[in-house]
C-alpha cells in the first residue's frame, strides 16, 4: 500500500467505527468493536503490524498516521462508553425508586430573627445607605438623658406624655429612644447622622396595642439648613422601603418638647388599607413616625452650635412598623415568645402546599 | 378634652351645613389630633317642660315613686318615675305620651306598679347628658309648665381632642381658645368673647376684698368677687346640655356654672360661703398640716403646697380643690368667687403628690394666662345676670397681681422661617396666618417683631421656632413638597457593641439555625420561685408593671425557659436566642450589660451532650468568625444565682483571658419544675456577654500557601480514664516539639465496650511534612514513635 492508500484505508476505518458506534447498545459489544479495530487483528490493528513493510524512511510517518488513527477511534470508543455507563445508572436509579422532578427539596433547618429585628435592620440598612451611622444607648437611662436634656424639666406636664417605668436607685427605663440624641451629639458632635434603634419602656397598661416594652428608630440629622420638607422627604424614604411600597402620608401637628416645629407623620393604615379596622381606631391611619426640628434647647445641651446648625429628629414606632408589615394584630405576641407567631411557618416546616400551584412553591418566606 | 360644636358655634359662625367630620379632620392636620368624633342624636320630638306638683312614694316599689306634673293648658298627669330626686315646684324634662327620643322610642301611657303612668320624666342619659344617668333634668323654673323644647336643643357632635397633644396648648383647655383655631382654619371672625363691662365691677363705692399673697411666684394673681342673690336655683337647659355633652354632670347652677366658665375660657373658679371666707391669704401650708377637702378626704400638707388662708385658716388647696368647711351651702348669702392664677410646678407638684387630679390642676399646670382671673369673673356675672334675678355685687373686683408678666414678643427672620418650611413666605402671608391667632406683626428693618397673645404667652410661644411652627401648620404640612437633604460628609466611629450583637444575630440565627424571640427584661418572680431562683436581688423597678414583676432580669435564661415551655407542645424540636440587657446591683450605680441567650431543646431524652457540644460547636465558630479566636472550655464555678446552670457540666467559655459565658444543660430535676412533660425532653443552652468583647477587635486571620511538598496525616488515639479532661490531654499533646509536626487537630472522643467501661478514647490528627524536601521514607514512621514515645512519657496509654 502506498501511503496514500494507507490514509484512505485509515479514514475509512474511522469513519466505518463512527458509523456503527451509535448502534452499539451494550458495554460488552463495545469492547468486541473496540477489539475488532484495534486489537493485534483488528483492522487498525494489522496497519500497525504492517509499518515495518514499509521503507525505513517512511515507517516514521505510517506510524505515527496509525498511532493517531488509534488515539482517534479510542476517543470516539469512550464517548460512546460513557453514555452507555450513565444509561446504565439511570436506568439502575430509575429501578430502585420513582424518580420525580417535582418533589420538594429537602428541609434544610432555617433560623429567624425577630420581626422587629427584620424590620430594623431594613431601616439600618436604609439609613447606611444615606450615610447615617447607627448608634445605641442603655435601656436603663439617668432622668437627666431621658427628659432634662430633651426640654422636659421636672414638674412639667409633658412627662405625664410618657408613664416612666423608675428604678429605686432614681434612674428610669427610657421611655423613648431620643436620649440617644443627646449622647450622640456629644459623642460625634455636627454635622451628625444618627439612627438608634431600641427598647423603650412605659407603664402602660398590656391590651392588644399597648406594651410597657417595645421598639422605637431615633432619627436625627443635624447639618446647615436642614428644613420640614427634608424630614419629611426621609419619613417618606423610611417607610416606602420597610413596607416595600409608596405609602401614603398624613403630616399633622404634634407636640413633643424636644422638638420645634413638632409634627406627626401618619401612615395609611396597611392593615385595612385605610378603610378604617381596630388597629386604627377606625381613623385609616397609624400614627407611626413622631419627629420635628430639634428645639434649639436639645441642641445647646448636645454643645451644638444653634447659629450654623439645625437639624431634624425622629423616632419611628418600629414595634407599630413591624407589626404593619407582617400584619401582626396583637402586640402582645412580640415579647411572648411563642414561635407560632413569631417566625414563618415556611421557616418552621418547610413549603406549604398551595391550591393551583402545580409545582409546590418553594417558600422563601420571611 | 371634649368639645361641642354646638359650644364652638357661639363664637364662630359656623356654616350650617358644616361636615363635623371634615371639621375634625381639617383640626387635626392644623392644630391638634382628633381622636374620636360623635354626633350626639337625640331626636327629640314633643317635648316639653313640666313642673312637678307633688311627689308619692309606691307601696309596690321601693325604687320608683308617682310624679303629679302639670304639663301646661291646666292639665295634670301622673307619672312614675325612676329618678332617685324629684323636687316639688321644679320643672323638668318631659315627654308627653306621643312623644319620642331616640334612645326610649315612643313614650306612651303604661302600667307601671300598679298606676297608670303618663308619659315620661326624662332622664339625663336619654337626652344626651351621660353622666346624669338616670337622675331627672332641672331646666330651671323660667319656663312656663308646657313649654316646647326644640328638638336642636339637643343635637351636637362631640369632637374628643387627644389631651397629650395639647399639653403646651393651655389656650386649647377651653372652648374659646379652641373656637379661635377653628375660626382660623376657616378664615372666619372670632366673636369678642362675651362678658360684662369691667366698669360694672369696678364701682368705687363698693368695698375691696383684701387679698395678700405670700409668694408671688407661686401665685401670680389673685382676683375675687363678692356676689349676693345667687339663690340654689339649676343652671338653663342649654347650659346643663352643653356640659352633658363634654362629659360633666349636672350639679346645681352655681357649680354648673363655674364648670362652665372652665370649660368656656379654661379658667378654674371656686367659691366660698363669704360668711366663712371674708379676706383671702396665699401662703404655703404649715408643715404636717391637715386638711380636709371637699371630697371629705383629710388631706396630709407640706410647706411645699400653697393654701388659700382666710384670717390664718386654711380654707383651700390652691388650684387643687376648696376645702369642706368654707363650701358653698343652701344657706349661703353670699358668695367669695375666686379666679386666680398659679405657679403651673406648684400645683402639679401638690396635686402629683396627694395623687389629687382635678379638672383644676390639670388646667393650673399648664401654665394659665394671667389675664383670664378677671376675664372668668366678668364672663361669670354675664352668665349669672340672666339665671339669677336678685344678683347683687357686694364688692368691687379685687385683684391682685402680684407678679405682672411681661408681654413677649418675639424676633422672627424671614429666612429662618423659608430655611425651616422650605420656601419663602411673603409678609402678608405671615401676617394674614398669625393675626386670627391674635398675633401682632410689626416689620422692623429685615427681621419681623411678633408680639404674643397673652393666651399664648406663658412658655408656649416664646422663641423664634415657636412662631414658626405656628406658620408651618397653617402653611400646611401636607402641602409641603419633600425634598432631600444636602448634607456634609464625615466619618463616624461604629458604635462597636451595636455592631457586634447584629453580626451575632445574624451568626446564630442563619448558621445555627436558632429563631429568635424577645422576653421582657424583668423577672417574673413566680416563675423564678417555680424554677427555685431566687429573683430578689438585683436592680429594682420602682414601680413594677405589676407586683412580681419589679426585679430586672440578671440572665436571659429564665424568660426563655418560659419561652420554651410555651413552644414544647407544638414543636419537637425548639432553637432559640434572645438578645438584650441584662441589670446587676452596684453601688454607686447599678450596671447593665448585653448578654446573649441560646437554647436548644429537642423530645427525647439522652440528647443534651449532642445539643451541648453543638452548642459548643456553634459558640467557636461565631469565636472564629468574630475574632479570629478559637474560644477554650473548661468547668465553670458555680454561680449561686444562675441555679439552672447544671452543677457539674457547666463550661466556662474564654477567649484568650475574657470570660465570654458559659454553656451547660438542664437536669431532670430543673426540666421538671418547668414542666412536667420536659422531664422527657434534652435541653443544653449557652449564655454570653457581648460587652467586653466588643471593643476586641477581629485577629486578622492570614491565609497558608499550598504546600510545595506533600504532607501527611497521621491520626493518634489517646486512651484516658473518664475522669481526665480533654484539656490536660491537650495541654500533653501541645508540648512535643519536633520538626516535622505542622498542626494537631481533634478528630473524636468515643466511649464503648472495646476499650472498658471507665475509659473513653481520644482521637487526634497531626499533619506530617517538610517545608523544603520530600518526607523520605521512615519520616513518617519516626514522627509516630517519637509522639508515642511523648505520650507515653506523659503518662499516657495509644489505643493502637
Amino acid at each position: 500500500m502506498t501511503i496514500d492508500e494507507l490514509n484512505k484505508t485509515i479514514a475509512s476505518i474511522e469513519a466505518d467505527v463512527a458509523a456503527r458506534l451509535p448502534d452499539v447498545a451494550t458495554v460488552d459489544a463495545l469492547r468486541g468493536m473496540e477489539t475488532g479495530v484495534i486489537g493485534k487483528s483488528g483492522s487498525l490493528g494489522a496497519l500497525i503490524a504492517s509499518i515495518k513493510e514499509y521503507p525505513p524512511e517512511q515507517r516514521g510517518a505510517v506510524g505515527q498516521a496509525v498511532n493517531k488513527a488509534k488515539v482517534r477511534v479510542q476517543a470516539l470508543v469512550k464517548q460512546r462508553l460513557d453514555e452507555l455507563e450513565s444509561a446504565d445508572e439511570s436506568a439502575e436509579a430509575g429501578r430502585s425508586s420513582t424518580f420525580d422532578t417535582s418533589l420538594p427539596g429537602s428541609l434544610f433547618p432555617m433560623g429567624s430573627v425577630h420581626p422587629v429585628t427584620a424590620v430594623q435592620w431594613e431601616i439600618e440598612r436604609a439609613f447606611e445607605r444615606l450615610g447615617f451611622t447607627v448608634e445605641a444607648g442603655p435601656e436603663m437611662e439617668t432622668e437627666y438623658n431621658n427628659f432634662e436634656a430633651l426640654n422636659i424639666p421636672a414638674d412639667h406636664p409633658a412627662r405625664d406624655m410618657q408613664d416612666t417605668f423608675w428604678l429605686k436607685s432614681g434612674m428610669v427605663m427610657r421611655t423613648h429612644t431620643s436620649p440617644v440624641q443627646h449622647r450622640s451629639m456629644l459623642k460625634f458632635g455636627a454635622p451628625l447622622r444618627v439612627i438608634a434603634p431600641g427598647r423603650c419602656f412605659r407603664y402602660e397598661t398590656v391590651d392588644a396595642s399597648h406594651e410597657t416594652t417595645f421598639h422605637q428608630v431615633e432619627g436625627l440629622l443635624i447639618d446647615r439648613d436642614i428644613s420640614i420638607p427634608n424630614l419629611i422627604a426621609m419619613a417618606k424614604m423610611l417607610l416606602a422601603e420597610v413596607m416595600q411600597r409608596e405609602v401614603e402620608l398624613r403630616v399633622r401637628p404634634g407636640f413633643f418638647p424636644f422638638v420645634e416645629p413638632g409634627i406627626e407623620i401618619d401612615m395609611n393604615c396597611q392593615i385595612c388599607g385605610g378603610g378604617g379596622c381596630a388597629t386604627c381606631k377606625r381613623s385609616g391611619w397609624i400614627e407611626i413616625l413622631p419627629a420635628g426640628m430639634v428645639h434649639p434647647n436639645v441642641l445647646r445641651a448636645g454643645g451644638i452650635d444653634t447659629d450654623i446648625y439645625s437639624g431634624f429628629a425622629f423616632g419611628v414606632g418600629l414595634t407599630r412598623l413591624a407589626m404593619m408589615k407582617y400584619q401582626i394584630r396583637d402586640i402582645r405576641v412580640l415579647n411572648a415568645g411563642d414561635l407560632r407567631a413569631l417566625v414563618s411557618p415556611r421557616r418552621l416546616s418547610g413549603p406549604i402546599l398551595e391550591r393551583g400551584t402545580s409545582s409546590t412553591a418553594c417558600g422563601g418566606g420571611d | 378634652m371634649l368639645i361641642s360644636i354646638n359650644w364652638i358655634r357661639s363664637f364662630v359662625d359656623l356654616p350650617k351645613d358644616i361636615d363635623p367630620r371634615d371639621l375634625a379632620e381639617r383640626f387635626t392636620r392644623t392644630t391638634a389630633e382628633v381622636d374620636a368624633l360623635e354626633p350626639i342624636h337625640i331626636d327629640a320630638r314633643g317635648l316639653i317642660v313640666a313642673r312637678v306638683l307633688g311627689v308619692d312614694e309606691l307601696a309596690e316599689s321601693r325604687n320608683l315613686r308617682c310624679a303629679t306634673l302639670d304639663v301646661g293648658n291646666g292639665r295634670t298627669v301622673e307619672t312614675v318615675t325612676a329618678a332617685p330626686v324629684i323636687r316639688v315646684d321644679a320643672n323638668v324634662v318631659y315627654a308627653p305620651q306621643g312623644a319620642s327620643v331616640k334612645t326610649l322610642g315612643t313614650i306612651n301611657e303604661a302600667k307601671v306598679a300598679g298606676k297608670t303612668s303618663v308619659g315620661m320624666i326624662l332622664p339625663g342619659e336619654a337626652i344626651g347628658i351621660a353622666e346624669a344617668t338616670q337622675d331627672a333634668i332641672f331646666p330651671g323654673n323660667n319656663l312656663e309648665a308646657g313649654s316646647p323644647l326644640a328638638p336642636e336643643l339637643f343635637e351636637d357632635w362631640v369632637m374628643e381632642v387627644d389631651n397629650k397633644s395639647i399639653t403646651n396648648r393651655p389656650d386649647l383647655w377651653g372652648h374659646y381658645g379652641v373656637a379661635r383655631e377653628i375660626a382660623a382654619i376657616y378664615g372666619l371672625p372670632l366673636k369678642p368673647y362675651p362678658v360684662v363691662s369691667m366698669d360694672e365691677l369696678s364701682n368705687p363705692a363698693s368695698p375691696e376684698i383684701e387679698i395678700a399673697i405670700a409668694d408671688a411666684d407661686a401665685c401670680p394673681r389673685y382676683s375675687a368677687l363678692l356676689v349676693a342673690g345667687v339663690a340654689t336655683q339649676p343652671a338653663p337647659l342649654w347650659m346643663q346640655l352643653r356640659l352633658g355633652h363634654v362629659g360633666q354632670r349636672p350639679i346645681s347652677g352655681l357649680v354648673d356654672l363655674t364648670n362652665y366658665i372652665m370649660a368656656d375660657l379654661g379658667q378654674p373658679m371656686h367659691a366660698f360661703d363669704a360668711d366663712k371666707v371674708d379676706r383671702i391669704e396665699v401662703a404655703r401650708a404649715k408643715d404636717a398640716e391637715r386638711f380636709t377637702t371637699l371630697d371629705g378626704m383629710e388631706r396630709h400638707l407640706t410647706t411645699a403646697d400653697l393654701m388659700i388662708q382666710s384670717g390664718g385658716r386654711s380654707v383651700a388647696l390652691a388650684g387643687v380643690m376648696g376645702g369642706l368647711e368654707s363650701e358653698v351651702a343652701e344657706s349661703t348669702v353670699t358668695l367669695l368667687l375666686e379666679s386666680a392664677n398659679f405657679n403651673p410646678a406648684t400645683i402639679r407638684k401638690t396635686a402629683g403628690r396627694l395623687g389629687l387630679r382635678t379638672d383644676a390642676s390639670a388646667r393650673f399646670e399648664k401654665s394659665l394666662d394671667p389675664a383670664h382671673t378677671v376675664l372668668a369673673i366678668q364672663r361669670f356675672i354675664e352668665l349669672a345676670r340672666p339665671m339669677y334675678s336678685n344678683l347683687v355685687l357686694k364688692s368691687r373686683l379685687s385683684d391682685e397681681f402680684a407678679k405682672t408678666s411681661q408681654p413677649v414678643t418675639v424676633s422672627v427672620n424671614p429666612k429662618h422661617v423659608a430655611r425651616t418650611i422650605g420656601h419663602e413666605l411673603p409678609t402678608s402671608e405671615i401676617v394674614n396666618i398669625l393675626k386670627p391667632l391674635g398675633f401682632t406683626v410689626t416689620e422692623k428693618d429685615a427681621e419681623l417683631s411678633i408680639a404674643v397673645p397673652s393666651y399664648r404667652a406663658t412658655g408656649d410661644v416664646s422663641i423664634e421656632v415657636d412662631v414658626i411652627e405656628e406658620l408651618a401648620r397653617f402653611v400646611g404640612y401636607n402641602t409641603i413638597e419633600p425634598v432631600m437633604p444636602r448634607v456634609s460628609v464625615r466619618r463616624f466611629e461604629p458604635n462597636a457593641v451595636h455592631e457586634l450583637e447584629q453580626r451575632t444575630l445574624a451568626y446564630f440565627t442563619r448558621v445555627h439555625a436558632l429563631h429568635e424571640i424577645h422576653g421582657y427584661c424583668w423577672y417574673d418572680a413566680t416563675w423564678c420561685r417555680q424554677l427555685g431562683v431566687d429573683p430578689e436581688q438585683g436592680v429594682e423597678l420602682a414601680n413594677p408593671a405589676s407586683a412580681g414583676l419589679q426585679w430586672m432580669r440578671r440572665s436571659m435564661m429564665p424568660s426563655m425557659f418560659a419561652a420554651l415551655v410555651r413552644n414544647r407542645f407544638y414543636f419537637p424540636e425548639v432553637k432559640m436566642i434572645e438578645l438584650g440587657s441584662v441589670f446587676e446591683y452596684a453601688r454607686p450605680q447599678d450596671q447593665q450589660f448585653r448578654n446573649v441567650g441560646l437554647l436548644s431543646a429537642q423530645r427525647g431524652k439522652r440528647a443534651e451532650h449532642n445539643l451541648y457540644n453543638e452548642l459548643k460547636g456553634s459558640v467557636a465558630g461565631w469565636a472564629w468568625e468574630h475574632f479570629g479566636q478559637s474560644v477554650t472550655f473548661s468547668r465553670a464555678a458555680t454561680d449561686p444565682h444562675a441555679i439552672w446552670q447544671h452543677p457539674t457540666q457547666t463550661a466556662a467559655i474564654r477567649l484568650g483571658d475574657v470570660d465570654v459565658g458559659i454553656v451547660s444543660v438542664v437536669d431532670l430535676a430543673l426540666r421538671r419544675r418547668m414542666d412536667e412533660h420536659l422531664g422527657a425532653w434534652s435541653i443544653a443552652f449557652a449564655e454570653l456577654r457581648l460587652d467586653q468583647l466588643a471593643t476586641m477587635g477581629r485577629r486578622i486571620e492570614s491565609l497558608e500557601s499550598i504546600p510545595e511538598f506533600p504532607r501527611v496525616d497521621l491520626d493518634f488515639s489517646i486512651l484516658v480514664s473518664k475522669t481526665r479532661a480533654y484539656a490536660e490531654v491537650v495541654d500533653a499533646l501541645t508540648a512535643i516539639e519536633h520538626p516535622l509536626l505542622q498542626r494537631i487537630s481533634f478528630v473524636s472522643d468515643f466511649e464503648g465496650d472495646a476499650i472498658g467501661a471507665d475509659r473513653r478514647s481520644l482521637t487526634f490528627r497531626t499533619v506530617v511534612g517538610a517545608n523544603d524536601r520530600t518526607l523520605v521514607d521512615g519520616d513518617a514512621g519516626a514522627f509516630r514513635t517519637a509522639m508515642e514515645q511523648h505520650l507515653t512519657t506523659a503518662g499516657f496509654e495509644i489505643r493502637r
